[in-house]
């Protein structure tokens, strides 16, 4: 199937404002997300990680500002269309729908494939091939985040972090240019975590996208992120690779104190 | 303008009524997340225990027994058939909703059983007098509707700001978890706003089978699905916009009634269908009703 | 989803071909009494697939089935009859599955924007409305009296008794002739509903349910999806709607009440939300209860016969308290319906029979017999 060949576009926030109700969730953000780089996004609790993340896939819309990826304005558009530019995300607590591992992939494989109701109603012969081919991509994307063993399985039945792994392989169908991860390891136990770290460096090799990254792991972040962008109260207090950002006194501050290095247990 | 009048007053005398019983959906959705179906059978249950009694117990002592069985049987539905099934989980909630259903199909199918064909007095001391007021003339039972539904209704809004049973609904709708955290009983208070929705109903059954309509019959508990877009207008979630819908619901209903022969191109009988159609004709427009936020789906 | 074994599906093939030769080989071994059940049931299934569709695997809740049931049947009657355009009977029949898809459609502003509760609640405005422009709108509908209905006829070949036919020693009545066009219709509604539930449209409509936010991001028009969900749904009620028409020879508009749309949300609910399957299942139950109740009144205990009026049970309350009592007893016990059951079934049958689950990683995080699917979705 389409598997993507040329570096992915530039993922661009620019000055980026989200108010709820009198709150200024976001205050002017901008980052620049590099093709097939690793960006992290870190801040303490309620710093607008997720509210960026919401901008970012279209669910929330900033009140000034634009997103950019490549040439297109993403700023306006409806979540849907935002995912058929190549934007996938995953949601900080599981949302996996009901059916098997291979339902939940094969919905990933929806912005991209355009059978109808009349199409499937009458099991047209076309529509039959697409589900053909759709379905041999997510049993390879299966296959490449371990799920392969999974793949008929109803995901009620799965373990807390192999459901994780289903959302993220869903993401993954949808071939995106950008991968957001929302907490990919958080409540995951030390060998969970070990395999997700893996199948992120894999499918960056393999797949080449850039990845944008919300975690308090900070081993993780250290260890996956080629740049940082540290949000704290909405605006964004540092940025830079991740030895700059770790020893950047604004982010010590903003941690309490406390050096972000130590953070790992968290 | 004496006919304006007139329209007028049997809106609000009918928006009073359906204030009762759309308060009692929005209680218990409040508290529950649920749609009660089964409103119209509680409804019907009150009025038909009033009607049976009253010739033992007198009108009043026969509402006092309908309004607390009705209280009972309602409390009673809540925590032995639909909190039996699980917590406060918005899915489970549109299971209860269904369970209601149920619940409505085997109450209404016995009373109408019991009812028959009958018309049933309930026995109201208004008969059918009527008042001089001003230039218009009125049922006395309207007047008792009327008032009744107000000072009820400054009860129920009394019971919601002054209470800790009011305080901890509140608290509940707002945020389960919290509410149970700082030791909300959550299956008593809910059970309770079931209690008091179930009571207001079976008092909105005396009024609407009092003067002029002719009595109680199998099909009274319908007009409590007249209720429901009151409670939709008002957006479901808050008590001021149910009586606010109401009387809304209540206007309408009455003022085509009224105007009936200028509008005859929408077909006789249009008053009683036309909530319908204001209702979704505000949902067009406002997906959640006229006072409600985004808040009061409740997902 | 995988590959099925070959000796797996040739004995799924062979057990559909014999229910499809037992079904078809009924009319000859039953009277009319049975046939009627079984037509009324095999309606009924039609549209409760569809309701099934909307309100079981879309979670979108709606009580105004009986309005698109009640476009099709009268759409069908008008459109075939006098007065009316007086089309052919088979055209009529197709244009009334459209016409109650564009009902549907038309609905859509609504369907697209409200939710939950707040959209049960309009639909049922759909109901009242429905039923009051049945009554006053007399020169399309009949009025009170409803009309007639006009045969279905196909190729000269008519679904009435107008003429004479006998086969295999059996004569071959209204009942017979429609037997075969319900099994006909249903096979057609067996077979496309489960094509849309497996394909990409289901997987959407079941994401749509589960969480709209993480349907949106994987690329789904949400609003889209929803209204679609109207149109197909109703669609699927103008066939069951055409069905039942020909099948009572009179519609009348005290039928497409509110109790009707009531009926087919019992349904869907005792069968099992999100199966078609399930919603046949739960069809047969609630259609052929009441009949089967009347007719075997004198033999039930505590149920006297019908016309009876001494304060006794009679057989359609008798019935209507065991489906209201079944409702209850099904959502509490089994949330996911006569369905679940059967699935929950099978699934102990094989386990006991075969090794546990493929992975030593898979701890069933949360058993699936608990979960409700009933889900509201989140905006």
């Amino acid at each position: 199937m389409t598997v993507r060949t040329t570096a992915p576009p530039e993922l661009t926030v620019t000055d980026v404002t989200v108010r709820f109700a009198g709150l200024t969730a976001l205050d002017a953000v901008s980052f620049t997300v590099a093709p097939g780089s690793v960006h992290a996004l870190i801040g303490p609790n309620g710093a607008g990680k997720s509210t960026c993340f919401n901008v970012l896939s279209g669910l929330c819309r900033p009140a000034t500002g634009t997103v950019r990826l490549g040439d297109a304005d993403l700023t306006r558009l409806a979540p849907h269309r935002i995912a058929a530019l190549g934007m996938a995300r995953t949601f900080q607590n599981i949302v996996t729908t009901q059916g098997t591992v291979a339902d939940n992939l094969m919905l990933g494989r929806h912005a991209l494939s355009r059978s109808g109701f009349a199409a499937n109603a009458l099991r047209l012969p076309q529509a039959r091939r697409e589900q053909r081919e759709h379905l041999d991509r997510a049993r390879e994307i299966a296959e490449l985040t371990g799920l392969a063993g999974h793949f008929d399985i109803p995901v009620d039945l799965l373990s807390y972090g192999d459901r994780k792994r289903v959302e993220f392989a869903r993401a993954l169908c949808l071939e995106p240019s950008v991968l957001l991860l929302d907490e990919p390891v958080a409540g995951m136990n030390a060998a969970e975590r070990a395999r997700t770290v893996e199948v992120v460096h894999t499918v960056r090799a393999e797949l080449g996208l850039s990845v944008v990254l919300v975690e308090h792991d900070m081993g993780l972040v250290m260890r996956l992120a080629d740049e940082v962008t540290v949000l704290d109260f909405g605006r964004r207090i540092a940025h830079g690779t991740p030895d700059e950002v770790r020893s950047d006194p604004e982010v010590l501050r903003a941690y309490l104190g406390t050096g972000a290095g130590q953070e790992d247990a968290a | 303008m004496t006919s304006l009048l007139d329209n007028v007053f049997n809106g609000l005398a009918l928006g009073a009524v359906y204030a009762l019983v759309a308060l009692g959906f929005v209680i218990i959705f409040k508290a529950s997340g649920v749609m009660n179906f089964a409103h119209g059978s509680l409804l019907l249950l009150g009025g038909y225990l009033t009607a049976v009694l009253h010739d033992d117990l007198g009108f009043a002592g026969a509402l006092a027994v309908s309004v607390l069985v009705t209280a009972a049987v309602a409390g009673a539905m809540d925590r032995f058939l639909l909190q039996a099934g699980g917590g406060p989980d918005p899915h489970t909630a549109h299971v209860q909703t269904i369970v209601t259903i149920g619940v409505d199909i085997l109450i209404v199918t016995d009373l109408s059983r019991r009812i028959g064909g009958d018309l049933l007095s309930l026995g109201d001391p208004w008969g059918d007098s009527v008042s001089g007021l001003g230039p218009v003339t009125v049922a006395d039972s309207r007047i008792a509707a009327i008032v009744v539904s107000a000072v009820v209704i400054a009860g129920v809004f009394a019971l919601f700001r002054y209470t800790t049973w009011g305080l901890s609904l509140r608290a509940s709708a707002e945020d389960v978890e919290a509410a149970s955290l700082m030791g909300v009983r959550l299956v008593r208070v809910r059970m309770l706003a079931w209690c008091l929705a179930g009571a207001l109903a079976a008092l909105a059954a005396v009024f609407l089978a009092a003067f002029p309509a002719p009595g109680l019959e199998r099909t009274t508990g319908q007009i409590a699905l007249k209720a429901f877009p009151a409670a939709i207008l008002g957006g479901m979630a808050s008590p001021p916009g149910a009586l606010a819908g109401s009387l809304l619901i209540g206007m309408t209903e009455a003022l085509v009634a009224g105007y009936q022969s200028d509008l005859h191109v929408l077909g006789e009988g249009f008053g009683d269908v036309a909530p319908y159609a204001v209702m979704v004709l505000v949902l067009l427009v406002r997906p959640t009703g006229l006072f409600g936020g985004k808040a009061a789906v409740r997902v | 989803m995988s590959e099925r074994l070959p000796r797996a599906r040739a004995i799924r093939m062979g057990r559909a071909l014999a229910v499809v030769t037992v079904l078809c080989a009924l009319p000859f071994y039953l009277d009319a009494f049975w046939l009627r059940i079984g037509l009324f049931s095999m309606a009924a299934a039609v549209g409760a697939v569809g309701l099934g569709l909307l309100s079981g695997t879309a979670g979108q809740l709606s009580l105004g089935h009986a309005f698109f049931l009640a476009v099709g049947a009268y759409g069908y009657v008008w459109l075939a009859g006098e007065p009316g355009p007086g089309l052919p009977t088979a055209v009529a029949a197709v244009l009334a599955v459209l016409l109650a898809g564009a009902a549907g459609g038309l609905f859509s502003p609504v369907a697209g924007r409200v939710r939950g509760i707040y959209l049960g609640v309009a639909t049922l405005a759909l109901v009242f409305l429905g039923h009051h422009v049945l009554l006053t709108a007399d020169s399309v509908t009949g009025g009170f009296n409803g009309r007639s209905v006009p045969p279905l006829e196909v190729g000269g070949f008519s679904f009435s008794t107008d003429s004479e036919l006998t086969l295999l020693g059996v004569p071959f009545g209204a009942e017979e002739r429609l037997w075969y066009l319900g099994l006909g219709l249903f096979a057609v509604t067996w077979f496309t509903a489960r094509g849309i539930l497996r394909g990409r449209p289901g997987r959407a409509l079941v994401a749509l349910r589960d969480s709209e936010t993480a349907a949106a991001v994987m690329g789904v028009n949400v609003s889209r999806y929803r209204s679609a969900a109207f149109v197909v749904s109703s669609m699927y009620a103008g066939l069951a709607g055409v069905l039942l028409a020909l099948s009572f020879r009179r519609v009348v508009p005290d039928y497409f009440g509110l109790v009707l749309s009531v009926d087919y949300l019992a349904m869907i609910v005792i069968g099992g939300l999100g199966s078609v399957a399930g919603a046949t299942a739960g069809a047969v139950f609630v259609t052929a209860l009441p009949l089967l109740m009347t007719r075997y009144a004198d033999q039930l205990p505590l149920v006297a016969a019908p016309g009876t009026t001494d304060g006794t049970i009679g057989p359609t309350e008798a019935a209507r308290y065991l489906y209201g009592a079944a409702i209850v007893l099904i959502l509490l016990f089994t949330p996911d319906g006569l369905h679940g059951l059967a699935r929950r079934l099978r699934a102990r049958l094989r386990s006991r029979r075969a090794a546990p689950p493929p992975s030593g990683t898979t701890a069933p995080s949360q058993p699936p017999t608990s979960a409700a699917r009933a889900k509201e979705p989140t905006p």
